[in-house]
């Protein structure tokens, strides 16, 4: 036994003690980030799960051409003005004839959406030859109504019930319910609809298209840019103050606030270039400006960690500078450049303010078509519905934020799948 | 005979007055000219005055040396002497160190290696090189060996890279082991049998040189063995010149051995010659290991 | 380079062991040497006692070559000893089975020298006349360790260059001892010995010449064996 062993025998103790301590705070931060992530998703997903459902309540329309103001042979034109909200209000009037006042009739009719006439006319329009016909339809109840139901609260009940409806409207609904025409249903209109004033007619579809055109252009855009961009500066540009200046330059770029690149996108884009206003283009363009530091650093990274031994056996053999490039040093890196790509692709997505400036936060009800029509994107969405006053757009919020989140995971999920894709090809 | 040997006697060269250096500067400073023969009779490649600068930092000083037909030569030294540079020079593989510049005369069969109208791809092709560290490419086996033929079109179809693939394994001592398994990847064989992937990929495109840079500090003396063996076969068709840190090495497997000194060409004799009776002070020193 | 730098290795046990097979070679080059000026004078002053004493000691000169022998292969197997090293260690072995060989030759001497004092040789005169010859190669044997112990090349030349006279002397002493023979023939077992002694002292010097080869070997890096020494003589001396 000499000092040595003593000594050493002294401070182990204190070392595993520390190593316990360092342990535990490892456990501990990951259980704590594991805590807020399972308490925000449940927050989230309790409170917009209801909004994947709807109540619906079931009507009998009859389509009376007089009722609806037009001819037998209606033209196009006079399907679209024609008075379909008539036609339901009337149908309310037949569902319960003891309702007789102006007011009570105008709080009947609250009950139903007015997504109802839409409906009908979609209906119609598909097929004019049910005009004449009684049709038994479901349509979407107000938002008040749709409240009501899912929170499974007693009609029979009226004064067990804080709403903002009446006693009266209460009892109508409590009617409709007992006879089974009052329905609770998947919500189909959240995913077909665009934007609106009505909750239970907002749907998500519209800013998720924006989101996809808007994604679709950063990623044509930069991707190509950036990798490029990456394998110029890595393998090809000398290295003097000029490179260096432009590395720091992007460096710089990454750190630089969204919000500044929304201001260049309106001035550059939309003031100079009249590029169109609210458009997936503009979005893309900007957000690609944005996204392409981060792939350019990760996409050096992942070229630097090529082993140099690689490219120098490639130019050994007598492998151009391209070649050597383009056949081991690219396939090597490109899982590496596929993550980064798809780090920046999931800011981009997740990014509002730069999309706020460019015109991006508009309403809007249709659904766009191509990548110049005026759109919204998720994150915007969710913002504005965040802003809104009606009850149910509570769950819409956090609805949005579901299927946000979805589409992230989508991503990650495709960008796993490229980058084994890439790897089983050593 | 007995006067040709006496003659040869009469020639005992006195070695240049060098005691052990006290400083490696002093050393340096004393160097003024190779000692040996480095030229041969019937050279393959031709090198004279040849100086390498790194920046401002000089790496090679004054080197004429020559590499002869069917020859290995070895290239020793101690660490950062310059002798991997001198290698890397000779197929222009120092061309994408943006610092780096050479001055004298390189050639290959007379065609300057560095002139206007020599194109390094096309060197590159005729001398091939073998690196310290096996780098298979992350492709299979195949692949690995059929990449040069294919990026310099030696083969018209499939049938004939296949048999260049082939000849190339077998020359490399390699194909019995992997005939089985040519679509593996290059990078699950053994570091020995990477290495000898690496010798075949480079002798599939017919190099004139190969050049080895320290090719066995990686591997077992078993798989060294058999690298040895093959760079004995390989020298009845190709010149060879091989940088190592194994003076052992440089002795079995070369026929000329060429010593570096802090970037200056020390000694070249012939390798019986340098290791038996080394004629300069440096060259004895480092072989019998009483560098200070 | 007229120095082996021994001590100069990066590995000081390699020193160490190049330093002792050295040591070992000389302490064996004197031995034998003492042997040899042991076995002559008790050849000469007919010193039985000596003579015992020289034959029961080349034991100990078989003993020693073994260990230098092993000593060298082990440091062949284990240090793989190039250029001025390798030349020391080659250098080494065939010096030490030369003075193994003059070992034998002086115990040859010593056996002789008994075998004299036996058959009553009262023939002093004759065994007078090897006192020249043994002198001569006993400075040769002694120069030419010298020689080796200072790698001093001229010297390993000049001694060489005496191994022309031992043989004269031999020749002078062979022809003497043939006249002895004619003279008086009941005298020829001892003349026979006497004439096996100065064989064993001239292969000395041959042996001695061997050693000062071997040591331009190490020094130069030249095998100069079987070369005229005309030849070698114009250039190495000066």
């Amino acid at each position: 036994m000499n000092t040595t062993t003593d000594k050493v025998r002294a401070s182990l103790k204190k070392r595993y003690a520390a190593e316990k301590r360092f342990r535990f705070y490892g456990v501990f931060a990951i259980a704590a980030s594991i805590g807020f992530l399972f308490i925000l998703l449940v927050s989230i997903v309790s409170k917009g799960w209801p909004a994947f459902t709807q109540t619906f309540v079931k009507l009998d329309v009859e389509l009376s051409s007089q009722t609806l103001g037009i001819t037998d042979a209606p033209t196009a034109s006079e399907l679209r003005s024609a008075n379909y909200g008539g036609v339901v209000k009337q149908s309310m009037r037949n569902r319960f004839p003891d309702v007789s006042s102006r007011g009570d009739k105008k709080a009947l009719y609250q009950l139903i959406s007015t997504g109802a006439e839409y409906e009908l006319y979609d209906r119609v329009a598909a097929d004019p030859g049910l005009i004449g016909s009684t049709l038994s339809l479901w349509v979407p109840a107000d938002d008040e109504l749709g409240a009501l139901i899912k929170s499974k609260a007693d009609l029979s009940d009226p004064d067990s019930i804080s709403t903002r409806m009446s006693d009266k409207q209460i009892g109508w609904a409590n009617r409709l319910q007992s006879t089974g025409e009052l329905e609770l249903r998947f919500n189909s209109t959240f995913f077909k609809n665009g934007d609106s004033r009505e909750p239970e007619l907002a749907g998500i579809r519209a800013a998720l298209m924006g989101s996809a055109f808007t994604l679709l252009i950063t990623f044509t855009l930069s991707f190509p840019i950036a990798v490029a961009a990456a394998i110029y500066l890595e393998e090809f540009a000398p290295q003097n103050r000029w490179t260096d200046l432009v590395e720091v330059n992007i460096n710089n770029l990454a750190a630089v606030p969204s919000i500044v690149f929304g201001l260049l996108g309106l001035a550059v884009f939309i003031n100079f270039f009249h590029l169109p206003r609210s458009a997936p283009v503009v979005g893309g363009i900007v957000l690609s400006l944005m996204t392409l530091p981060t792939i350019i650093i990760s996409s050096r990274a992942a070229l630097k960690a090529v082993p140099p031994s690689i490219r120098e056996a490639a130019r050994g053999l007598g492998a151009s500078p391209l070649q050597v490039v383009t056949h081991h040093v690219l396939p090597l890196a490109m899982p590496g450049i596929l993550t980064g790509t798809i780090i920046g692709l999931a800011q981009a997505l997740g990014e509002t303010a730069p999309l706020l400036m460019i015109g991006m936060v508009a309403f809007i009800v249709d659904i766009p078509e191509s990548v110049t029509d005026a759109a919204t994107v998720l994150p915007v969405q969710v913002f504005l519905w965040a802003d809104s006053p009606e009850r149910a757009f509570v769950e819409k919020t956090s609805a949005a934020i579901m299927v946000l989140l979805g589409f992230l995971i989508l991503m990650n999920a495709l960008a796993v799948f490229l980058r084994k894709r890439f790897e089983r090809r050593w | 005979m007995n006067t040709t040997v006496a003659d040869d006697i009469l020639h005992i060269p006195r070695k240049q007055t060098l005691t052990v250096p006290d400083t490696a500067q002093e050393a340096f400073d004393k160097l003024t000219h190779t000692v040996g023969t480095p030229t041969v009779a019937d050279p393959k490649m031709q090198t004279s005055d040849v100086n390498v600068f790194y920046g401002e930092k000089q790496a090679i000083f004054d080197v004429n040396l020559d590499i002869g037909h069917k020859e290995v030569i070895a290239m020793i030294g101690p660490s950062g002497c310059g002798k991997s540079t001198f290698l890397r020079c000779l197929n222009r593989m120092n061309d994408t160190i943006p610092t780096c510049r050479v001055t004298g005369n390189m050639s290959l069969d007379g065609e300057d290696l560095y002139g206007a109208d020599l194109d390094p791809v096309l060197l590159r092709a005729r001398v091939g090189m073998v690196f310290q560290k096996p780098n298979p490419f992350a492709k299979s086996i195949y692949d690995n060996v059929a990449y040069g033929p294919r990026i310099h079109g030696l083969s018209s179809n499939r049938a004939e890279l296949d048999d260049i693939v082939v000849d190339s394994l077998k020359k490399a001592g390699l194909y019995d082991e992997v005939k089985d398994r040519l679509d593996a990847p290059g990078t699950s064989l053994s570091g020995g049998q990477q290495q000898r992937l690496c010798i075949a990929r480079s002798i599939a495109v017919s190099p004139e040189v190969i050049l080895m840079d320290e090719p066995c500090s990686a591997l077992d003396p078993i798989a060294t063995a058999r690298i040895e063996e093959l760079i004995d076969e390989l020298r009845q068709n190709y010149a060879i010149a091989i940088v190592t840190h194994s003076m052992q090495q440089a002795a079995r497997v070369s026929q000329r051995t060429a010593y570096f000194h802090l970037g200056k060409l020390v000694e070249v004799n012939s390798t019986n010659a340098v290791f038996t009776n080394p004629q300069h002070e440096l060259t004895e020193n480092y072989i019998t290991g009483r560098f200070g | 380079m007229d120095k082996l730098h021994l001590d100069q290795h990066i590995s000081h046990q390699f020193n160490k062991e190049l330093e002792d097979i050295r040591n070992k070679v000389l302490t064996m080059g004197g031995l034998v040497e003492q042997q040899v000026t042991n076995g002559l004078t008790a050849l000469l002053e007919a010193d039985n006692d000596l003579a015992t004493e020289v034959v029961q000691r080349d034991v100990e000169v078989n003993k020693l070559e073994v260990e230098i022998d092993e000593h060298c292969t082990q440091v062949l197997a284990r240090r793989q000893p190039a250029a001025s090293d390798l030349r020391l260690i080659v250098t080494v072995i065939k010096v030490i089975t030369d003075l193994e060989r003059i070992g034998d030759e002086a115990e040859k001497l010593g056996r002789f020298s008994r075998d004299l004092i036996e058959l009553k040789d009262d023939l002093p005169s004759y065994r007078k006349e090897l006192r020249h010859l043994g002198e001569l190669v006993k400075s040769m044997l002694r120069d030419s360790l010298d020689a080796f112990a200072r790698l001093d090349v001229d010297a390993a030349l000049a001694i060489a260059q005496r191994d022309e006279d031992v043989n004269r002397e031999y020749e002078t002493l062979e022809r003497l001892l043939s006249t002895h023979l004619v003279e008086d023939p009941r005298q020829v077992s001892k003349l026979f010995k006497i004439t096996w002694c100065a064989r064993a002292l001239e292969r000395v010097g041959d042996h001695s010449v061997n050693i000062c080869e071997y040591v331009v070997y190490l020094v130069k890096g030249r095998d100069i064996r079987h070369i005229s020494f005309d030849q070698i003589r114009s250039e190495f001396i000066k």
